[in-house]
């Protein structure tokens, strides 16, 4: 399972997919990140800000990622690999692993300027903590809506599109708990540190639940698709 | 390996492109799947090698190492010949992958390949590679779409000897084959897939016609009655 991520995200890399999602980063850095947060509040708000802007950027790169092979070099990476769970989980793996160095590029910014505008380590691991945590869950939007499982590209397109802006507001309403909880987490990040910290266990309760119901049906939809 | 009342289709509610099959495949048996362009050949090839799952039906006894060599090689990859086979036989778990690709690359021949990349190959190039990542990890059930198109001479020549000698270790090899290069091979079961089922071919069932061409004529006669999946044998001129 680790060699076929492993293949799927050097082919990734080498045909410089990863080139939009991180010029999109750099332009994120450059316009907003470079100017530093005045107090510890700011710098906490950083956390959600980034985590809510980057979920979609998230969700594309791991279906641009999943969608380098060819639909034949799939077929034969699965006849390889064997088993029938190796394949999904091998592409999970391999986006899930993309996403969180894209992470560490975009949150090493915020991370500095929180700890020089004196933020304590526990808030800032509870924003590391839930960025990676919206890394996992914008995985799985973007692999519901990768070739595999949705050929037509506009589809699919307007599939990971239509599913971030889902997100966004189904998190604003009452059915936040379908959805991933966008909207509670901008909030307790920018209501400062202390709230952060005090969020983050039910707000990472809900992302994980999230994560883990939509990968299971993932993986079972997908291990009868090659 | 045994197919039982399989059946299959690519979207539900469309039609059936396989319907009923029923089919052994032995350990050290070549089958030779003919029929028609579009009849269902490499679909079968793809349920028997697993990359597709029966809408009915059950596929039995599928060894666990299967070689599948697709009819397009995928040559849009950013990979060159080396460092994708090094993928592919990490993928597939050999331990000695630097032994397994150069056994096999030159076997066929494409040891001259390693430095290329995909998708400067040239289209028996990229045959080859789809053949050399089917062959690296001995598979139980070797399954090879249309292999013999694009290769060269001397790799076609050699390939039926190939497969009869995998077949003699004991993997069950299913081959389509529109060239009928696999004919030399001894003891070659062969099944015909035709309005979206499988029937075994014997030998009473053929019969020989004679066909007279102008000579210039004769090489896209024999293309399009092979295409047919006619078995065409020339003769010299004369009337």
């Amino acid at each position: 399972m680790i060699a076929l991520a492993r293949f799927q995200v050097a082919g990734y890399l080498r045909s410089l997919r990863v080139l939009p999602p991180l010029i999109v980063i750099l332009l994120l850095l450059a316009l907003v990140l470079f100017q530093p947060p005045v107090g510890a509040r700011l710098a906490t708000g950083a956390f959600g800000d980034v985590a809510a802007f980057m979920f979609p950027v998230w969700a594309w790169a791991a279906r641009s990622l999943l969608d380098t092979q060819p639909d034949e070099q799939r077929a034969l990476s699965a006849t390889a690999a064997g088993g029938p769970w190796t394949p999904a989980l091998a592409g999970l793996l391999a986006a899930g692993s993309v996403n969180l160095g894209l992470a560490v590029i975009v949150l090493a910014v915020p991370v500095v300027q929180g700890l020089v505008a004196g933020l304590a380590a526990l808030p800032v691991l509870a924003g590391l903590a839930l960025n990676a945590l919206v890394a996992a869950a914008a995985t799985l939007l973007g692999a519901w809506t990768s070739r595999a499982l949705v050929p037509d590209p506009g589809v699919s397109l307007l599939a990971l599109l239509g599913g971030a802006t889902a997100a966004l507001l189904l998190s604003l309403g009452p059915l936040d708990v379908v959805s991933v909880p966008m909207i509670s987490w901008i909030r307790a990040a920018h209501d400062g540190p202390d709230v952060l910290v005090s969020a983050f266990p039910g707000l990472g309760a809900h992302l994980a639940l999230w994560t883990a119901a939509v990968g299971l049906a993932y993986l079972l939809v997908r291990r009868t698709r090659t | 390996m045994q197919l039982t009342e399989v059946a299959f289709r690519y979207r539900r509610r469309g039609p059936w492109v396989l319907h009923g099959v029923s089919l052994a495949v032995p350990p050290g048996h070549v089958l030779e799947v003919t029929g028609r362009n579009g009849a269902g050949k490499s679909t079968l090839l793809r349920v028997l090698a697993g990359l597709r799952s029966p809408g009915r039906g059950t596929v039995t006894g599928r060894p666990d190492r299967v070689g599948y060599a697709p009819e397009r090689f995928p040559v849009d990859q950013p990979f060159t010949v080396a460092s994708y086979l090094k993928h592919m036989a990490a993928v597939r778990g050999l331990r000695d992958v630097r032994d397994g690709i150069d056994r096999w690359a030159d076997r066929l021949r494409a040891g001259h390949l390693m430095d290329t990349r995909l998708p400067e190959l040239s289209k028996g190039g990229a045959q080859k590679v789809g053949l050399v990542q089917a062959l690296l990890a001995d598979p139980g059930l070797l399954v090879l779409d249309e292999p013999f198109a694009g290769l060269d001479a001397e790799t076609r020549a050699m390939l039926p000897g190939l497969i009869a000698e995998l077949a003699a270790e004991g993997t069950a090899v299913v081959v389509s084959d529109h060239q009928r290069v696999i004919e030399s091979v001894p003891g070659v079961d062969r099944v015909r897939v035709e309005n979206a089922t499988v029937s075994p071919v014997t030998s009473a069932e053929w019969a020989v016609l004679e066909v007279t061409v102008r000579a210039d004529e004769a090489d896209s006669v024999e293309s399009r009655l092979r295409a047919d999946g006619h078995e065409v044998r020339r003769r010299g001129a004369g009337r």
